[in-house]
């Protein structure tokens, strides 16, 4: 069943998504190593991308999600992907009344666990290629809560199971003896099951190592196309109520510092810079990560 | 120190997120409205006029409205609006009230002959989007046997882009509150109905269009 909240859940699945791709790219991990990061990632907005692109107001929502995200290397080419919102919140304030100071709608929170994402990334080229390549599967587990609080209008999940196909390229070089900088790029298909319009995906990343790469500025741009091969109000088999065919273009900005060797921390923020039936806001991360890599 | 972060982060989830207050700018202007259906009376024959008080956020009130006829000669009124048809003409039977910022006054023109006729009451209005969603068409009412008929234009249109359309009648077009709620949308493009039992083509002033999920008006048609 096709839900409203989809319009919020676009905008979790794309951002935390990008915060996905530090530790992701085109590089997997080395067998028996790891990248393990919690995170918090969160959005508050009270205005969205209409269907023709212009800005309209919304009930203030906002979504909180406490995630563990992990790659593993199960091979030199082969690294496992688990991304879990182990504590997702989802809320919409109350509405009320400026003349009588009355709420008119109260409003309503839920607080579960979210979506999981489940994938494996399977490196294309050998490992220390210069330009390596990698295919990645990332299946999207409707674990989350589609119909919570009392009208049914909160959700931390989307009730489908999604399969995204990634292709990811890129390269690196150093800058001096103290510098480094990445570049990669990524294309995929988002399937999309239960109505939703499938997806094209992709991606530009920059990453600029500093300081011995102890401090990483990273810089993101996303989209995702909808397909609109899927149901709309009209056509729903099972309700008019839900948003689907989204669509954004976003720009995002990160920065890692390595407070140790292997745990360090991290912080960014994105925003769309157009979208239809999204949320117009930016969104905001922080988080603590560990890389046995180094 | 990891045991720290997380209680942090967990933290961090569960205290920012608070549900806080958007407010609603509702107020609208105080209305007096006769709610009697009458186009004639019979001669010899007294009738029991009504009339609706609506407050500054279009939500209903008792007052103490008074009733005048402009012909006492024709049409006698009490000032609780017993009224008596005494002979064939006509009369403006109006309801006032004085609130502090002024008086609210509403009237009809009524006649007096052999027969009585309610006139059937109607109404009509143009649906229009206040949004960014598309959203247009004419509309007509009726009233039926035991309540009203909303019949939507053929040129009527509205996005399917948006999650969960659903329409009211309301006596404020800012606020689903109060406001009786008629239905999801499940027609998009067309000419089509709504039967609404219970309901006098008079109680409301609009037909409104709210994304209901997120609490966002997508358009409105005044009823005229």
């Amino acid at each position: 069943m096709l839900n409203y909240n989809r319009i919020v859940l676009a905008f979790f699945i794309v951002f935390v998504s990008s915060s996905l791709l530090f530790a992701g790219g085109p590089w997997p991990q080395a067998k028996g190593k790891g990248y393990f990061k919690l995170y918090e990632w969160w959005i508050i907005f009270d205005q969205h991308f209409t269907d023709s692109g212009n800005l309209d107001p919304n009930v203030t929502t906002g979504i909180f999600n406490t995630s563990v995200y992990a790659e593993y290397g199960l091979s030199n080419r082969v690294t496992a992907i688990l991304n879990a919102p182990v504590l997702s919140r989802n809320y919409m304030n109350n509405l009320v009344s400026a003349t009588t100071e009355q709420v008119l709608v109260a409003g309503e929170g839920i607080n579960t666990i979210g979506d999981i994402d489940l994938g494996v990334k399977y490196a294309l080229t050998k490992p220390g290629a210069k330009y390596p390549i990698a295919a990645t599967l990332i299946l999207g587990l409707p674990t989350g809560k589609t119909n919570g609080g009392e009208q049914g209008n909160l959700q931390t999940g989307d009730g489908e199971f999604n399969q995204l196909l990634q292709v990811d390229v890129g390269t690196s070089y150093a800058l001096g003896k103290k510098s480094s900088i990445y570049f990669s790029a990524n294309l995929g298909f988002n399937n999309r099951t239960n109505e939703f319009s499938d997806e094209i995906r992709y991606g530009l990343e920059a990453g600029l190592g500093l300081a011995k790469s102890r401090l990483w500025l990273i810089a993101r741009l996303n989209a995702i196309e909808s397909l609109k091969n899927g149901a709309t109000a009209a056509t729903a088999t099972s309700t008019s109520i839900f948003a689907n065919n989204t669509e954004f273009t976003s720009i995002g900005f990160e920065a890692n510092y390595y407070i140790t060797k292997k745990f360090g921390v991290s912080a960014g923020f994105a925003t769309a810079t157009r979208g239809e039936i999204i949320a117009a806001a930016p969104s905001y991360s922080v988080g603590f990560f560990y890389d046995m890599n180094r | 120190m990891y045991r720290q972060s997380i209680y942090v982060l967990l933290a961090c989830s569960v205290l920012t997120g608070c549900i806080g207050n958007d407010f609603v700018f509702d107020e609208v202007d105080p209305v007096l409205r006769i709610t009697t259906s009458i186009d004639t009376m019979q001669i010899n024959t007294t009738l029991q006029f009504e009339q609706m008080y609506l407050n500054n956020i279009g939500v209903e009130e008792s007052v103490n409205a008074t009733w005048v006829s402009s012909d006492e000669s024709v049409i006698a009124i009490s000032t609780d609006g017993l009224a008596e048809a005494l002979q064939e003409g006509s009369s403006v039977i109006a309801t006032e009230y004085h609130t502090a910022d002024g008086m609210l006054r509403d009237e009809i023109t009524v006649y007096v002959g052999q027969t009585a006729s309610t006139g059937g009451a109607s109404a009509s209005g143009v649906i229009q989007t206040t949004s960014s969603y598309l959203l247009e068409g004419d509309f007509t009412i009726q009233e039926t046997e035991n309540g009203i008929r909303i019949e939507i234009a053929e040129n009527y249109r509205a996005s399917t882009a948006l999650p969960g359309l659903y329409v009211y009648l309301t006596n404020n077009k800012n606020t689903t509150a109060n406001a009786l709620e008629i239905g999801a949308v499940q027609v998009f493009s067309g000419a089509h109905q709504y039967d609404i039992p219970n309901v006098k083509v008079s109680d409301y002033s609009h037909i409104l269009y709210f994304c209901k999920p997120f609490n966002v008006k997508v358009g409105d048609g005044e009823i005229r």
